[in-house]
């Protein structure tokens, strides 16, 4: 994959202006993502999204079916620090999480 | 099966047979083993150590995110063993020869972890996937003579302890959450 950062073209811009399309780029969250495995307890996931991340049930519990049945989930968002904070939380509790940035 | 949880107030009180006492007992050891051995060859440890990058051109984000967070997970894993070791001795004998101990939220959360970590560790080294039926697993493995056969047992037993810990933690959490 390539660092959008880098390789994103500048537009024409007039100097002394901020360039709006790179401010744009920059912000893009990094994405922590659960991915399924076949040992943990579906009701542990739903217990660790709501005791993380402060979801409800019935948040955590779309989650977890979303893990289950489709393989991953998004699970949270946000600057790379934020994500790879999250990812070790995760992986505290045993969850399979890893994180990107989308291009 | 004699293992149960019984809420008491903010605690929780966990009974269980001898036999049931004497396999959690076994557990700290043998999961402080795999935490360290760093010989970089046992899925069962990648499995609970696993990656934060799968972006092979974010190689040295992860190396520096490793070495940050590894410890830290390490060490936070050993201390929940340490836990579950005192907790497990303090249990005492009641009614009818079953043991019983009251474990405090840190002592559950703990609980929680090693169960769940044992389980991961049992169910990679048992190649457990979505489709695995646990007891044709058993008995394939006993025909063969391959001696994980009585590891399945093990894993179904943690399988229905940590089940019936974590309805109990569920059940002390609020429905709604801070997205409502």
């Amino acid at each position: 994959m390539i660092d959008v950062r880098a390789s994103t073209p500048l537009a024409p811009v007039e100097i002394g202006e901020p360039d709006i399309d790179d401010v744009v780029v920059t912000d893009r969250p990094w994405l922590v993502i659960v991915w399924n495995d076949p040992v943990n307890l579906m009701s542990y996931v739903v217990y660790v999204f709501q005791k993380l991340f402060g979801y409800s049930r019935e948040k955590a519990t779309r989650l977890m079916r979303q893990v289950h049945d489709e393989g991953k989930a998004v699970v949270s968002e946000g600057s790379r620090e934020k994500a790879e904070a999250d990812v070790a939380r995760l992986h505290a509790h045993g969850l399979w999480a890893t994180m990107e940035h989308p291009s | 099966m004699t293992a149960r949880f019984a809420r008491r107030g903010e605690h929780l009180q966990l009974t269980m047979s001898e036999a049931e006492h004497e396999l959690l007992r076994a557990l700290p050891d043998e999961l402080r083993e795999l935490y360290e051995d760093d010989s970089g060859t046992d899925e069962a440890r990648e499995r609970l150590f696993p990656r934060a990058y799968l972006d092979p051109t974010e190689e040295h984000a992860e190396e520096e995110w490793q070495q940050l967070v590894h410890p830290e997970l390490l060490r936070d894993r050993l201390t929940a063993l340490a836990q579950v070791t005192s907790s497990l001795e303090r249990a005492a004998v009641g009614r009818r020869g079953e043991l019983t101990v009251d474990l405090s939220p840190d002592e559950v959360s703990a609980f929680l972890g090693v169960l769940n970590d044992a389980r991961l560790a049992l169910g990679t080294r048992l190649g457990v996937s979505d489709d695995t039926d646990l007891a044709d697993l058993e008995v394939s493995l006993a025909q063969r003579g391959d001696p994980r056969a009585p590891m399945t047992a093990v894993y179904s037993w943690l399988t229905y302890l940590e089940g019936e810990l974590v309805e109990e933690l569920l059940a002390g959490l609020p429905e709604e959450g801070e997205d409502d």
